[in-house]
């Protein structure tokens, strides 16, 4: 792998400042008389500007030819990045260079050398063809005239699209919208793709393909900027993986690397018959453990799987079981496993990524 | 130069692509395309029987005092005609900002390359191409049912109509900046597109108007632009000579491009800032 960096990010952050709906006379006078609007800061209407601090000076740097994850819960700060990287958002400070060109002063360039896949399926014209909105966007990307025609025939060949390349959009599954969505950013053949949540809402058959999708343009030679929430597939996809949350990066290193931080972790699953609310801050106060999430199975049986990582299963098993049983959750099903992604994130943060 | 010239090339191909996709999709609404292209006579049909209603002997004498036409049906058809341009740009730039923002594609659009300035072009041309074809349906009928008579020299009504254009287009890029930042605004377009083409006198001679209106009217190109081609094509009595308010038109053509250009690009780094791109 080159070493060249395609994306360079430095200390960039991102704070929203926003007004919070204007009230209305009634509405102010019964907060005045319910004395709630002793707030500094608000102005004479009671409007108080709300400030969000959602990319907390990041930096990474992701070289040629590399899949790299941003992987955190939603709200982590995943898309303000993408949207900064695309020029889209202007950062409140930092600097950030995409295929060497700055993200501020060059944000011309920075389009012209990365294509953007968004999360959603309405980024496409629904009522022109496949073939049509490539076409399209053929033109903005300045694709060259002469090679314009061969270029979306391969893609659509390249995205399993050529059958359906002649039907309006609308007539699309989700999937395939993604994949057109896919084969429009690569129409300029850029060197930085940037997806963002690329598989959210597909079938399993149509993310594994996706993903196989995004394996090839690696293999192409495209850099790739990936955000997911799901971690089976950054640790699937990704040659390295940056953990962000609250907007920070709380962890960056290959999935091999972030999970080998927790060799000396045991991670433990535990079935249980209910949710088990109550029993979940005394678990986490339990000695040797480092972090707790609970789930509902998602096995069809009302059942829910508690997670703990402790530092030795054999001490904390005991507790364990003593603390379920004593709060009337019967145990249906246990087992040890090796540490995931999942787990290097409960570690880090003491919660889940579903939370 | 040569550079220059590959540019030109490649924004006239981003400007035809763009025209081209917003003339599939208006094809692909087959029924609104059909209604739109009638649309107008609906409009105009009611001006005619008020128009004879006031006449007598079928000369509007009162009109013809302030006009020097006493035709006030080919008056108002005229007007009709262009103000249907007017509404080219607040429909087609500004509007199809916000169209863009509840379709979901004006992020995609925007973090392509492409001059953004061309985008909106391309899509304003091909909605004034439409208008063109639509407004000569208009004109056509109009001659056929409601007696309408143009005599004047077409061409030199249509040069003096290109000025206009580019400066209605100039306010229109403006507009779409406003859009841009302000989001639903089709409230907002829908009255100042009415406000706008009545005040240049679409329906009437701006001279009828109170002093205040006047003085306002008198601030926008589209007056001169229905005043002078009115002038070419009924024989009506111009507000100024002729060859000022062209001077007058070529002028705002050059204002209002620069100023409709900085607007535009003020808003959109704005939204950048703020992050509001892409939501409506």
């Amino acid at each position: 792998m080159s070493t060249v960096n395609s994306i360079e990010v430095e200390n960039l952050r991102r704070v929203f400042t926003r007004r919070t709906p204007r009230k209305l006379p009634w509405q102010r006078n019964r907060q005045v008389n319910g004395n709630e609007l002793c707030v500094t800061g608000s102005d004479k209407s009671g409007n108080q500007p709300k400030t969000t601090v959602a990319v907390d000076g990041i930096s990474f740097e992701i070289q040629s030819g590399e899949i790299f994850g941003l992987l955190g819960p939603n709200g982590a700060g995943k898309t303000t990045t993408i949207k900064m990287l695309c020029t889209l958002l202007e950062p409140t400070s930092g600097t950030a260079r995409v295929g060497g060109y700055d993200i501020v002063r060059e944000p011309a360039k920075v389009r012209g050398s990365m294509g953007t896949v968004f999360s959603g399926e309405r980024s496409l014209y629904w009522k022109l063809t496949g073939r049509e909105n490539l076409e399209y966007f053929a033109a903005l990307y300045d694709v060259e005239p002469s090679t314009t025609a061969s270029k979306i025939d391969s893609l659509l060949s390249k995205m399993d699209l050529e059958s359906k390349s002649n039907e309006p959009v609308e007539r699309y599954s989700t999937g395939m919208r993604q994949r057109l969505a896919v084969a429009r950013a690569l129409l300029a053949d850029p060197p930085v793709v940037l997806l963002d949540e690329p598989t959210a809402g597909l079938d399993p058959q149509s993310a594994r393909n996706l993903r196989d999708t995004v394996r090839s343009l690696r293999d192409e030679g495209h850099t790739i900027l990936l955000t997911t929430h799901y971690m089976a597939e950054a640790d699937e996809l990704c040659n390295r993986i940056a953990i962000i949350d609250h907007g920070r990066i709380i962890a960056l290193d290959t999935p091999a690397a972030l999970k080998a931080g927790l060799q000396e972790m045991h991670s433990l699953e535990v079935e249980v018959d209910r949710a088990p609310d109550g029993v979940l801050d005394e678990l986490r106060s339990l000695p040797l453990v480092r972090g707790v999430e609970s789930h509902a199975s998602n096995n069809g049986l009302e059942t829910w799987t508690i997670r703990v990582l402790t530092e030795d299963s054999r001490q904390t098993l005991d507790a364990l079981l003593d603390l379920l049983r004593a709060s009337g959750d019967r145990v249906l099903n246990m087992k040890a496993n090796e540490p995931t992604l999942e787990d290097v994130f409960i570690a880090l943060t003491g919660k889940s990524l579903r939370d | 130069m040569a550079k220059f010239s590959k540019w030109l090339c490649s924004q006239l191909r981003l400007i035809g692509a763009t025209a081209r996709k917003e003339f599939i999709i208006f094809t692909r609404y087959p029924a609104n395309a059909v209604l739109s292209l009638i649309e107008p006579l609906m409009w105009l049909t009611p001006l005619y029987f008020m128009g004879k209603a006031f006449s007598v002997g079928g000369h509007a004498v009162g009109f013809e005092g302030f006009t020097g036409t006493s035709d006030y049906f080919s008056f108002v058809m005229v007007g009709a005609f262009m103000s249907s341009y007017i509404a080219v740009a607040f429909w087609g730039m500004a509007y199809s900002i916000e169209e863009d923002m509840i379709l979901g594609v004006l992020e995609p659009n925007w973090v392509t390359p492409a001059n953004r300035v061309s985008i909106l072009l391309g899509r304003s041309i091909m909605f004034a191409l439409l208008t063109t074809v639509q407004s000569l349906g208009v004109l056509l009928i109009g001659a056929l049912l409601f007696n309408v008579k143009v005599s004047g020299d077409i061409f030199v009504a249509l040069l003096i109509i290109v000025p206009m254009l580019i400066a209605i287009f100039g306010l229109g890029l403006g507009l779409a900046g406003i859009v841009l930042a302000i989001r639903r605004a089709q409230t907002a377009i829908d009255m100042s597109n009415w406000v706008f083409s009545q005040i240049s006198g679409m329906q009437f001679p701006v001279t009828v108007l109170p002093k205040p209106l006047m003085a306002v009217a008198l601030t926008l190109p589209a007056t001169y632009g229905y005043d002078a081609v009115r002038s070419v094509l009924l024989g009506t009595n111009p507000l100024l000579p002729m060859k000022q308010e062209i001077m007058i038109l070529v002028t705002s053509a050059i204002v209002m491009c620069i100023v409709g250009r900085a607007v535009f690009y003020t808003f959109d780094r704005r939204c950048r800032r703020l992050g509001t791109i892409g939501g409506h």
